[in-house]
């Protein structure tokens, strides 16, 4: 699916948090959403998943305005894996993943075999099916990130948006969930916190500072240590290993 | 075995589970017909309800006179209506959890509560709209919960949407003021003529007022409610994860909150109107569902539902035999057995309310 803003504007009040962002997705593309903290990153992915109304611009998918979809439609195209997941009940795994199946029910639709065998098939993509019947809560930061993963699976989208989605995993599973996502074969956009992780995985990167989109390009292209030095302000090198990936290396503030 | 979400996990358990308890609840209404300060054969209550029912039996004995009058007109009514009322108090309650995201909500919170108990105090003290007819007090006191309801929705909607916190805090507010107006005019109206006790009684609940025209109508209320809620569970469980996790499953829920704020203050408001205020069914229920089957509202809200229609029924013949010559207001007996059950609840290291930490 092909995902697109054009001149997306965000306002809290006095604070202009997104200036004017063009973005442009193409079909099955893994994009990588880069910069510091406070940058609009998390903003931007909103406004594309539809918690945020730009208050200028617009999120166009496939062509058509977001606006003009109805929920329901918006959720069977673009799932979501977000940074927090706190809920204030308890559910089980399965029930949690079972509710991925909600954006193609209609009111009164039970859940079917097929509901259920794709929730079974997500719970083992993500490798929790033996958590199925344990209870959410009681799960750690690392496994609830992974069950969400499964709901946004269940979902059945042709596109998939992470927020930052291995702040709470450790190595393995970043690289775990990172794999996963990449095998997916579907539309991906990932806020990306870690600039080893950004470069790994993604096609494309956009950098951001200050609400604008500041660079973008194939990672090896754009992550140049001028350019971290530019939007992170930190000293970095780069270097690329024998098998061709792109690594970053930082030094410390002296 | 893990508590949390439920001991009986599977979908047939449910089921069966639901089964089990309508006939418990079946089991109940015709054990509970046997029972009362005036000693009837077993029997002969059967004889009655069939020979009300399908007409067989002699009519001068069944059909009038003392026992049948008991049988009929006293017992079976308020038998009915404390299955529609407990019902309907724990089916609210359940809904209004999920309304507010917050598992301490009850249908009292959101200030319907203090809305009902300021319609009551004016129509008692004050005689307003006594021209209602002689279910005025009743009628006030519904109205009262309602335009409550309707505050707190509005005043949930000033500066942006409504959500889980604002309506908590709209609710609280004017539970605080309507509670305030009550006191004042509890205060200073100096009345003798026995109006007092009245609010008092009024506001500690009682089935005594039962017909067989306001309970059918409640139970009846209370089972299309049950049902149109059991086919919401999809909604109402996304309102457990919050607003935005809902716009990314496809459900937009501010106008379905408000839908169900406005029915869940219905039913509210149709309780208070037949039994006055019956505190902590709406609370307790709900958690003792959830602790048995989990947070999935697909089996939550017809559980809930069947449990409070038992819980209140047997709730009634306590009140009735309990003390003797006397009836004991149903308000104080539930929160007496309420509250307790709700500090085990809460003492129980398995059951967390689902807060964890």
């Amino acid at each position: 699916m092909k995902i697109e803003t054009k001149a997306v504007e965000a306002l809290f009040g006095e604070n202009h948090i997104l200036k004017g962002i063009d973005l442009n997705i193409e079909d099955h593309e893994l994009v990588g959403i880069i910069g510091p903290n406070g940058s609009g990153k998390s903003t931007l992915l909103k406004c594309i998943y539809r918690v945020l109304k730009p208050s200028a611009g617009a999120v166009y998918l496939d062509g058509k305005a977001l606006n003009a979809y109805p929920y329901k439609e918006s959720a069977q195209r673009i799932a979501v894996v977000a940074q927090h997941n706190y809920y204030n009940f308890d559910f089980s795994v399965r029930e949690v993943v079972l509710m991925g199946r909600a954006p193609h029910k209609r009111a009164l639709e039970r859940d079917t075999a097929e509901d259920v065998q794709i929730v079974a098939e997500s719970l083992r993509t993500v490798g929790m099916d033996r958590f199925a019947d344990r209870s959410f809560s009681t799960l750690s930061g690392g496994e609830q990130q992974r069950v969400i993963l499964a709901r946004a699976l269940a979902q059945q989208t042709p596109c998939l948006i992470l927020d930052e989605p291995t702040n709470h995993l450790d190595i393995k599973y970043q690289l775990q969930l990172m794999d996963l996502v990449r095998d997916l074969d579907r539309t991906v956009i990932a806020a990306v916190h870690d600039l080893n992780i950004a470069a790994m995985y993604c096609d494309r990167l956009y950098a951001m500072k200050d609400g604008r989109i500041v660079g973008q390009g194939r990672p090896n292209e754009l992550l140049t240590a001028e350019f971290i030095q530019n939007i992170y302000e930190v000293e970095a090198q780069t270097m690329t290993d024998p098998s061709g990936n792109l690594h970053i290396l930082f030094r410390p503030g002296i | 075995m893990n508590l949390k979400t439920g001991v009986f996990r599977g979908r047939p358990a449910y089921l069966l589970a639901i089964f089990a308890l309508l006939t418990a609840l079946i089991f109940s209404l015709l054990w509970a017909v046997t029972i009362g300060s005036v000693d009837l054969a077993i029997g002969d209550v059967y004889r009655v309800i069939a020979h009300k029912l399908f007409g067989c039996f002699d009519s001068e004995v069944y059909g009038r006179g003392s026992m049948s009058d008991i049988v009929w007109f006293v017992r079976l009514p308020r038998l009915v209506l404390a299955m529609g009322v407990g019902a309907a108090l724990a089916l609210s309650g359940a809904v209004m959890q999920a309304i507010v995201k917050n598992p301490l909500a009850d249908p009292y919170v959101l200030g319907i509560s203090s809305g009902a108990s300021l319609g009551a105090t004016l129509a008692i003290l004050l005689g307003i709209g006594s021209f209602l007819g002689e279910d005025y007090v009743g009628i006030v006191a519904f109205a009262g919960a309602f335009l409550v309801s309707m505050g707190v929705i509005a005043l949930a909607n000033v500066g942006g949407r409504a959500n889980s916190v604002k309506l908590i805090l709209a609710g609280t507010a004017l539970s605080a003021i309507c509670s305030a107006v009550s006191n004042f005019v509890l205060y200073v109206i100096n009345s003798s003529s026995g109006a007092l006790e009245a609010v008092v009684r009024w506001t500690m609940g009682s089935l005594a007022g039962a017909n067989w025209e306001s309970n059918l109508l409640m139970l009846l209320i209370s089972v299309a409610a049950t049902l149109f809620f059991w086919s919401q569970y999809r909604t109402l469980n996304l309102m457990l994860l919050g607003d935005e996790s809902a716009v990314t499953l496809g459900t937009d829920l501010h106008h379905w909150r408000i839908l169900y704020l406005l029915m869940a203050s219905l039913l509210v408001g149709f309780s208070v109107y037949t039994a006055g205020i019956i505190g902590f069914v709406g609370l307790i229920i709900p958690h003792a569902a959830r602790m048995l089957f989990g947070t999935d509202h697909k089996k939550l809200i017809p559980i809930s539902a069947l449990l409070g229609a038992i819980f209140l029924l047997w709730a009634d013949v306590l009140c009735r035999v309990l003390l003797e010559r006397k009836e004991l207001p149903i308000g104080i007996l539930t929160s007496m057995i309420g509250a307790p059950c709700f500090i085990y609840l809460m003492a129980r290291k398995k059951y967390g309310f689902g807060g964890g930490d």
